[in-house]
């Protein structure tokens, strides 16, 4: 047996089990190539374009409708056991199928991409609860889930050390980007969520990349999430180009001190406000509480597996940590000496505390310019 | 979700040219009597927005309200810190930071055009509920119309500055494919490469498939893991630059006298799409070196980077998903086919300007 049919298999009992505690015969799970996480989980299947509608049994089996006729033929090749099919009018053809349920317990999810067609139809009052029965298995990982993100996230570490040695002065951003890419694609890596910074005290942030060319003595920063079986890891890091100054050094201490604290408070029981509050304490301790909030940073850190932006760490936020979980801890966020400084690691929760799954050292790397 | 650069460039796309867009789609909401479009933009269907304003969004969502005068406002659910960003890569009027997209827009009509009923969404119907739902609540008797139909037909033609963006996306790929090893044996090596050499090339976004043995199965693959090529394989790049999408597939492995005469004959063929014939498709099939066992012809109309328009073929699952469209004389669209020659499958799509009735079509690809 494969990891990934280990992987499907694992999932497809935990789905057939939940379906079946909630006396669930059908889930109508819809999803797109940016959330295709449920749709994953469920029925296995990835969209590279377009949509997709997939009528999940509680045996496994079920029905594809997608937008794409060349996605409807690669499915169809890929999963013997689904009935796929292509239509040009993807969401009026599942609500007819919809219709056709209406002796059978049947529910929407998720809510995050539920069409405006399916969830105003029949089954709408169902897409909370259905919903919720995926988040509550989609959650807490299995052991093959796990070796998918352990792999992903040693694919995180290779990958950065390809853009290390990718950034170099002169070079346009997006020279390094294809550089990631192409490595990744030579590693049977489909997809790698990746955004990127460079410069100094004038950068607020990541972005997609541009045409900047890298200097002496920018601060460039990355996050790197690439995937494997379907599940992803991410990690932060920043490099300098040539020595990095004190100022930078100093900044980056702060960072370093932010992300072993928020590390040291993973453990199950603990919430995600609890850590987000462990990294952003070590900010206020050394005067810089200003940059712990919305204005300079989104998140300190989020879900990662299915989809690359999971449950986020905030001091408002109330979920309780349980092992199995998989996140990413990153204090990213504004300097005023210096600029934007990122550093993340992908954590697993384990019975006692976490284990943490990147293994490139949380420096501050220095490049030759 | 691997996007590659995002820029905009004046002299690629001026000013001028997205406002004449906003003013189609402007002149067209006063016909109809429309109080606002919306259109929203998330990953996978960016293309309304980015032809009306250049925004490609890298991840996150947003919505773009049109009204029928005036510069169009963007609601991003992005941080301000990334608005800057936006105004560097795109044209629109105000920019409104919106965590609660939904909410904010609602917020907006209601400011704006309070008590209007005629509120339209480019593909309403896969708009996301938590979007939609605040939306649909602020329209009086809560019904969103469908602007996908009325966008589509202003869509296209494609003006001048989006043709030049086709045929540079055309020259990438073409260029990508030039760089693929002919000592390569692994569908890896085949992606790397494709991968590489169009981003380097400025690609904003590149989606490979592959058939690595055609000898096995003509059906394009996602490749997860890697496996080992055929003697012949096939590979269709989905190509994005500046937002502006394309397909080139080839067959490769060889150069057998049968894929010579496919391709001599998909350069004749591709002539023949013209405005009166897209429902028809491709014509000379009985000239064709082998069954045409499949054809699609796919243009943007909306808010998908590229829709199925017609398709014919053998293949039941095309012509189901076939919209069924009508695409005018200057329109920019991608001719993709699967013939069955003697010695097996031969796979080919190629991007072109749609001819005036009776006039040839012009192929972006120059092989």
């Amino acid at each position: 047996m494969t990891q990934s049919s280990a992987i499907r298999d694992e999932r497809q009992q935990r789905l057939a089990a939940a379906m079946a505690a909630e006396g669930l015969d059908v889930l109508v799970v819809a999803g797109n190539p940016w959330r295709s996480d449920y749709l994953r989980f469920t029925a296995d299947v990835t969209p590279m374009e377009g949509s997709a509608v997939a009528f999940v049994e509680r045996d496994g089996t079920g029905r594809v409708l997608m937008e794409s006729a060349v996605e409807a033929a690669r499915i169809a090749a890929e999963h013997p056991r689904l009935t796929v099919s292509a239509s040009a009018q993807l969401f009026a053809d599942a609500e007819s199928l919809v219709s056709d349920l209406s002796a059978r317990k049947a529910a929407l999810a998720p809510s995050a991409a539920m069409p405006y067609r399916l969830a105003i139809g029949p089954l709408g009052p169902t897409l909370k609860s259905g919903t919720a029965l995926l988040d509550r298995i989609m959650l807490r990982k299995s052991p093959a889930e796990v070796a998918a993100v352990r792999r992903a996230a040693a694919l995180a570490d290779d990958g950065y050390a390809i853009f290390r040695a990718a950034s170099r002065a002169g070079r346009r951003e997006y020279e390094l980007v294809a550089d990631v890419e192409a490595y990744y694609r030579s590693r049977g890596c489909p997809e790698n969520f990746q955004i990127l910074g460079s410069g100094g005290i004038e950068v607020r942030g990541m972005h997609p990349p541009g045409e900047r060319r890298l200097a002496r003595g920018d601060l460039v920063t990355t996050e790197l999430t690439p995937c494997v079986d379907g599940y992803y890891a991410q990690i932060c890091r920043t490099l300098v180009l040539g020595e990095p100054s004190a100022a930078q050094q100093r900044a980056f201490a702060v960072f370093r001190e932010a992300l072993e604290a928020g590390v040291a408070a993973v453990r199950p029981g603990a919430t995600s406000g609890d850590i987000a509050r462990a990294e952003n304490e070590v900010f206020r301790r050394h005067g810089l509480g200003d940059y712990v909030t919305s204005e300079y940073t989104r998140v300190r850190g989020h879900g990662v597996g299915l989809y690359v932006d999971g449950a986020h760490l905030l001091e408002d936020m109330t979920l309780v940590l349980e092992p199995g979980m998989t996140l990413i801890v990153h204090p990213n966020t504004y300097h005023p000496e210096v600029g934007y400084i990122v550093l993340g690691d992908t954590l697993l929760v384990t019975d006692s505390g976490c284990e943490v799954l990147c293994a490139t050292a949380r420096e501050l790397f220095a490049e030759p310019a | 979700m691997r996007r590659g650069l995002i820029s905009w460039s004046r002299e690629e796309v001026a000013e001028q040219v997205l406002d004449a867009r906003v003013a189609r789609l402007q002149e067209r909401m006063k016909a109809e009597g429309m109080d606002a479009v919306l259109a929203y933009t998330a990953f996978d269907r960016p293309a309304a927005v980015s032809w009306l304003t250049h925004f490609v969004p890298y991840w996150n969502e947003a919505l773009l309200a049109v009204f029928p005068s005036g510069a169009p406002v963007l609601l991003a659910s992005f941080s301000k810190r990334v608005h800057p960003w936006i105004r560097e890569v795109c044209h629109v009027g105000e920019i409104i930071g919106a965590p609660a997209l939904g909410r904010a827009t609602a917020g907006l009509l209601k400011e704006r055009i309070p008590g209007a009923s005629r509120i339209g969404v480019i593909n309403r119907d896969g708009i996301p509920w938590p979007v939609a739902e605040p939306v649909a609540g602020a329209v009086p008797g809560g019904a969103l119309l469908d602007a996908t139909q009325m966008f589509a037909a202003i869509r296209q033609p494609a003006d001048a500055a989006e043709v030049r963006l086709a045929e540079h996306a055309t020259r990438i790929a073409v260029h990508a494919f030039d760089s693929i090893p002919s000592s390569a044996t692994k569908a890896s090596e085949v992606l790397a490469s494709m991968e590489r050499a169009a981003r380097l090339d400025g690609a904003e976004e590149v989606i490979l498939r592959i058939a690595p043995d055609l000898a096995n199965s003509a059906v394009l693959r996602r490749m997860e893991g890697d496996t080992a090529l055929g003697s012949r394989y096939a590979l269709e790049c989905s190509l994005a630059y500046k937002a502006t999408w394309i397909r080139v597939t080839r067959s490769l492995g060889g150069a057998p006298q049968s894929w010579e005469a496919a391709s001599e004959w998909l350069r004749e063929t591709v002539t023949t799409i013209d405005e009166a014939g897209i429902a028809a498709g491709p014509t000379h099939r009985a000239a064709a070196p082998g069954r045409l066992d499949a054809w699609t012809l796919e243009a943007c109309v909306d808010s998908r980077p590229l829709t199925l328009m017609s398709a014919g073929g053998e293949s039941e699952t095309a012509r189901a998903a076939s919209a069924g469209g009508a695409l005018r004389a200057g329109s920019l669209a991608t001719l993709s086919l699967r013939l069955d020659l003697a010695d097996g499958p031969w796979l080919a799509s190629a991007p072109l300007v749609v001819g005036a009735t009776g006039k040839a079509a012009r192929a972006l690809d120059p092989a």
